[in-house]
């Protein structure tokens, strides 16, 4: 006989799913459906029904019963309302089945009972509370060609019912708690971000200098920078030691307009300087297809985006300002990060100046004796704070440029969400480069069990794609918990002994490439 | 069988810049720095393999540091676009690097890629074959696109490790499995914009 279990086919949770057919059963016709209960608590995300909502605007429950014949239930704040279908005879006297759409708590003590309208201030008053809308189809007869269902059966298919309802409101209480808490924590972020504004705003950002070294800035720093103030502290941390005004880069990109023009008329046939048009034609298209590939979640720096045009020129001036650099792989990234929270000139003076750090300088020329030697330097650290974890990898032969190299060129923004990649830049801007690769041995040590219970291709493709669920509580606690002191060594000391130590550079390697 | 790890790659960004199959055999739709990694199950000769691909980034300044690559690698595709003399010609300078840093007896295979590009093709298939011949390798032209010759190619390469690597092979018969590292060289002379290369058209 058909339970509570196969119950489901009246569906509060998704108004618009397709009729669906009810369990099988012996019984053939003559069903009555009886509607109990309000509709309470919301249908799905959509919260309850507000006051003078047109009941259309509620859900509709199309059940398909044993014979096919369909019966449109409408939820409506009386209740259920019931058209029958054609060839439904609801005049008939037998009552099988009845479809209970079971709602907030107080319902469902109803259940089975006649249709009554729900009290509403009650249900609203604490409705973030309440479990959303639980259907469940119930035998209550059988058929009466069919012998009835004994006292016991029936108790049992009672208690059984209960059961899963009682299961269905906990798992539901569990999700709003969950959401509550989500909400909850949400708004204080927001005050918090509120607060810390007014602060950056009017205490530090005029005392610049003075302030940004102090403990209380740094540890306000640390929680993340307001976005509305993100832009300017960037500029500010960053500098400006290459004295790049925005006449300079006006210059820069019409000069690369310029190129940009000649190139496309003449590349056909001026072919007498070989490589260096090919080279140079090859990475202004390059900037062009990567344009493309640059956050294309977001839809704005795409061709017809609103900041396509921003990031070529900025791009484009960038390899007129520095031909010895030019444009390499990685370098879209972060100019969109800047472009998303700097003017246009600006956006150009942080990334000009980024990336002539030595660290970024080191990688977007590509030069592979001094990767190695942060590469070195980060498997100290890495050693130091998760040896177990380090021995694995070393285990798989899994070097630090596999996951390395994607982490430090794009400054995290390809690997990390957009909003914890710039939590990330606003410490980066704070501690310089030995924040990447702080943050580098955060990641692993956040995932550090998954991690040891993966092999070599698990591991490359988990950290060259990270899980998008990472939040930033828990990954900047993992950055914390992480030592950047060797014994008495920090950072810049132990890198200067892995330079001394490699000083004629592997021989394996080729020089570095020019440009 | 292997599972792939669970969170999946954005595929937003057409990406058939060469030798670019479907999503089945992992390819890169983002700017890459470094390499992408991609595995897939296939069986060879009732021999269930597991292969490494190891995706290199496509622009020339990162061959400092995707030489260090092949070091790593048993079979390798070297991958023109037939839409691009110029990726045809790096082919050579790929070919002296691959014998340089590439372990003995690593195997190779040339892909002319973008074959469904007819209208634009710059290298003909002859030119391939003719160089195919000259290195000794097999040579197949493919597209991302359609599908032509991926899954072809990505078996014979498997076949051709599997043989180079036949006494090995005998030992671990008994064994289910045998993970192989194929790299993936490739040219980055990709287009901008292109058909979408739909996961559900490709190889899986």
């Amino acid at each position: 006989m058909v339970g509570p279990e196969d119950a489901g086919g009246c569906s509060g949770r998704n108004p618009k799913s397709p009729p669906v057919p009810a369990p099988e059963s012996a019984g053939q016709d003559g069903k009555m459906i009886r509607a109990t209960g309000g509709f309470g608590g919301g249908v799905g995300a959509v919260g309850p029904p507000e006051e003078g909502e047109e009941e259309d605007a509620l859900p509709m429950v199309v059940a398909t019963l044993l014979d096919s014949h369909s019966l449109t239930c409408k939820v409506g704040r009386r209740g259920l309302s019931l058209t029958p279908g054609l060839g439904f005879d609801l005049s008939r006297g037998e009552r099988n089945w009845v479809c209970v759409v079971l709602p907030a708590p107080e319902y469902e003590a109803r259940t089975g009972r006649a249709c009554k309208p729900p009290p509403q201030s009650s249900r609203r008053k604490n409705f973030e509370f309440e479990p959303l809308s639980t259907t469940a189809l119930i035998l209550e007869d059988r058929p009466s060609n069919l012998p009835a269902k004994s006292v016991e059966e029936a108790l049992r298919h009672r208690q059984e019912y209960d059961e899963m309802v009682a299961e269905a409101k906990k798992r539901e209480i569990k999700e709003a708690h969950k959401r509550k808490k989500i909400m909850k924590e949400r708004f204080k972020q927001e005050e918090n971000i509120a607060n810390a504004m007014v602060i950056w705003i009017n205490e530090i950002l005029p005392n610049w200098e003075v302030m940004r070294s102090t403990r209380r800035v740094r540890e306000l720093w640390w929680q993340g920078l307001p976005p509305s103030v993100r832009g300017k502290v960037w500029s500010l941390a960053v500098g400006n030691e290459l004295n790049i005004t925005p006449e300079l880069y006006e210059i820069f990109l019409s000069r690369a307009k310029e190129r940009c023009k000649s190139l496309s008329e003449t590349s056909s046939e001026n072919d007498t300087e070989g490589v260096s048009i090919a080279d140079r034609e090859a990475s202004l298209e390059l900037i062009k297809l990567d344009i493309s590939r640059t956050f294309p979640s977001l839809y704005i720096f795409q061709k017809g985006g609103p900041y396509h045009d921003v990031l070529h020129s900025i791009l484009g001036a960038y390899t007129c300002y520095r031909p010895d650099v030019g444009y390499v792989q990685g370098m879209s990234f972060i100019a969109a990060v800047l472009i998303l929270n700097l003017e246009e000139a600006d956006a150009f003076i942080a990334f000009a100046n980024l990336l002539n750090k030595p660290c970024q300088l080191a990688f977007f020329r590509v030069d592979h004796s001094m990767m190695l030697k942060y590469f070195a330097t980060f498997e100290v650290f890495f050693e130091e704070n998760l040896s177990k974890l380090f021995l694995h990898f070393k285990s798989y032969s899994l070097t630090p440029d596999i996951y390395l190299i994607d982490w430090i060129f794009t400054l995290y923004s390809k690997s990390l969400p957009l909003d914890l990649a710039c939590r990330v830049w606003d410490v980066f801007c704070r501690d310089g480069e030995e924040f990447l690769f702080r943050t580098g041995l955060g990641i692993l040590r956040l995932y550090e069990d998954i991690l040891l219970q993966m092999d070599f291709i698990h591991i490359a493709q988990f950290l060259t794609k990270l899980p998008e669920d990472i939040t930033s509580e828990k990954l900047f606690s993992c950055i914390a918990a992480i030592q950047m002191q060797n014994s008495t060594k920090k950072w810049p000391q132990v890198f200067a002994s892995v330079m001394k130590d490699i000083k004629e550079g592997d021989k394996n390697n080729s020089p570095t490439l020019k440009s | 069988m292997e599972k792939a790890s669970s969170h999946s790659r954005r595929q937003q960004g057409p990406r058939l810049g060469t030798g670019r199959g479907g999503p089945g055999v992992g390819w890169q739709v983002d700017p890459a720095e470094g390499v992408d990694f991609k595995m897939k199950t296939i069986e060879v000769d009732g021999i269930k393999v597991r292969i490494q691909i190891w995706d290199t980034a496509g622009q020339e300044r990162y061959q400092t540091i995707t030489k260090q690559y092949y070091r790593r690698a048993q079979g390798i595709f070297l991958v023109y676009d037939i839409s691009s003399e110029r990726s045809y010609q790096h082919i050579m300078k790929w070919v002296s690097d691959v014998d340089e840093y590439a372990p003995e007896g690593v195997q190779k295979i040339l892909i002319g890629n973008k074959a469904d590009e007819e209208q634009k093709r710059q290298v003909g298939r002859e030119q391939g074959q003719q160089l195919a011949k000259e290195y000794g390798m097999d040579f197949y032209e493919t597209s991302a696109c359609t599908n032509l010759n991926i899954k072809e190619s990505f078996t014979r390469l498997t076949e051709l490790v599997l043989q180079a690597h036949r006494k090995e092979l005998d030992g671990v018969r008994t064994r289910a499995s045998k993970e192989l590292a194929l790299a993936e060289l490739e040219e980055d002379e990709s287009k901008p914009e292109g058909p979408v290369n739909s996961s559900k058209t490709c190889w899986c």
